[in-house]
């Protein structure tokens, strides 16, 4: 498989790849009131043992949040360790169920995107070093 | 400062309140569209044509509903949580001070309950916020999430409440609490329709417009 090499991070893409669903996904992000009740519907939350990393809303708070937090101002460090959040922690099983009504899997989504505007996506090398369960 | 608080700041907060919401369901209903009805939600009752619901049908269908909810999964939170927002909404609106206030300057108002009894609804609200409180520190999965926002949304909300009980008790410097119990009455007015507070208007507009599996209506709404 070919490396992915290290470009640079184009924030600037980022920062426009964000403002394009700024209205939604800042307005889903704020509404989210951190009950945490939507842990028990992700099943991976459920097979990790109940760890807080695998809740629908950690882990879109430490993604997509993150990523409006730093206004898209990110390192390769940071989108790295977002890829395993957003794809080795959920697969878009859709099954998050959030008492406001959030719609979690879209702004994992939209995170899986920004990711892959850069480079960064989960590799065959990365598999066997991590456990996917 | 008194007159300020006592006089402008009061309208300005409803202003903002007011027009604040009518601002965030406009921009719902720009960001949403309609489309096709597909969703059979949790919420859609089984079909059974065969034989005509009783009473019993209907409270058992309702039953087997909500073990599939929260309510059932996390009883006790959801048990302090509707309490607390219940007495939350209602309190403020039948309190003798507040009844004498809309009177004296509005000319009108809509009753109001004993004041045992508003002392006791205000103390179940605080106590349900305490629960809350405890639970953001002591529950892992909660503090992970957590941040000085959430603990700051969680005073904003209590405060007029704890700072009207200390007033209603003259429990430390009277003048000062109803000052504090005006000026946090009024934060919490003009924050909620901009911060994660609006939860109280966007419950309703996500869960009964937006189509998903877990509509509590027919929904027909996407983003």
């Amino acid at each position: 498989m070919a490396e992915q090499g290290n470009p640079p991070i184009d924030t600037s893409k980022i920062k426009a790849i964000l403002q394009r669903r700024k209205k939604k996904m800042k307005r889903l992000l704020s509404h989210c009131v951190h009950c945490s009740l939507c842990a028990e519907s992700c099943f991976l939350f459920m097979a990790h043992k109940g760890d807080p990393q695998y809740m629908p809303s950690y882990k879109v708070i430490n993604s997509l949040g993150k990523l409006y937090k730093k206004k898209g101002k990110v390192d390769r460090e940071t989108l790295e360790g977002m890829k395993g959040i957003v794809w080795r922690n959920c697969v878009l099983c859709r099954r998050c169920y959030c008492p406001v009504g959030i719609d979690v899997p879209s702004m994992i989504t939209f995170a899986r995107s920004i990711c892959r505007s850069q480079g960064v996506y989960p590799q065959p090398e990365d598999i066997p070093k991590e456990s996917w369960l | 400062m008194y007159d300020l608080i006592r006089g402008p700041l009061v309208w300005i907060a409803f202003v903002v309140f007011g027009v604040g919401l009518v601002y965030q369901v406009i921009q719902f209903f720009r960001l949403t569209r309609k489309k096709e009805t597909l969703y059979v939600t949790a919420a859609s009752p089984p079909k059974d044509s065969e034989k005509r619901k009783g009473k019993m049908d209907r409270i058992h269908e309702a039953v087997c509903y909500l073990k599939k909810t929260v309510w059932y999964s996390h009883s006790s939170v959801m048990i302090v949580s509707a309490i607390f927002h219940f007495f939350l909404i209602v309190t403020p609106f039948f309190v003798l001070g507040h009844s004498i206030l809309l009177d004296r300057s509005l000319g009108f108002s809509i009753g109001s309950l004993s004041e045992s009894m508003t002392d006791g609804f205000t103390l179940i609200v605080l106590f349900s916020a305490a629960f809350f409180f405890a639970r953001r520190i002591a529950v892992a999965r909660v503090r992970a999430i957590t941040t000085a926002y959430d603990y700051l949304t969680l005073l904003i909300a209590v405060a007029p409440f704890l700072t009207g009980y200390l007033a209603y008790h003259q429990w430390f410097d009277y003048g000062a609490m109803m000052f504090l119990h005006i000026l946090t009455g009024e934060v919490m007015l003009i924050a909620i329709p901009f911060t994660k507070l609006g939860h109280m208007l966007f419950f309703f507009l996500y869960r009964f417009f937006i189509g998903s599996e877990h509509s509590l209506s027919q929904a027909n709404r996407t983003w």
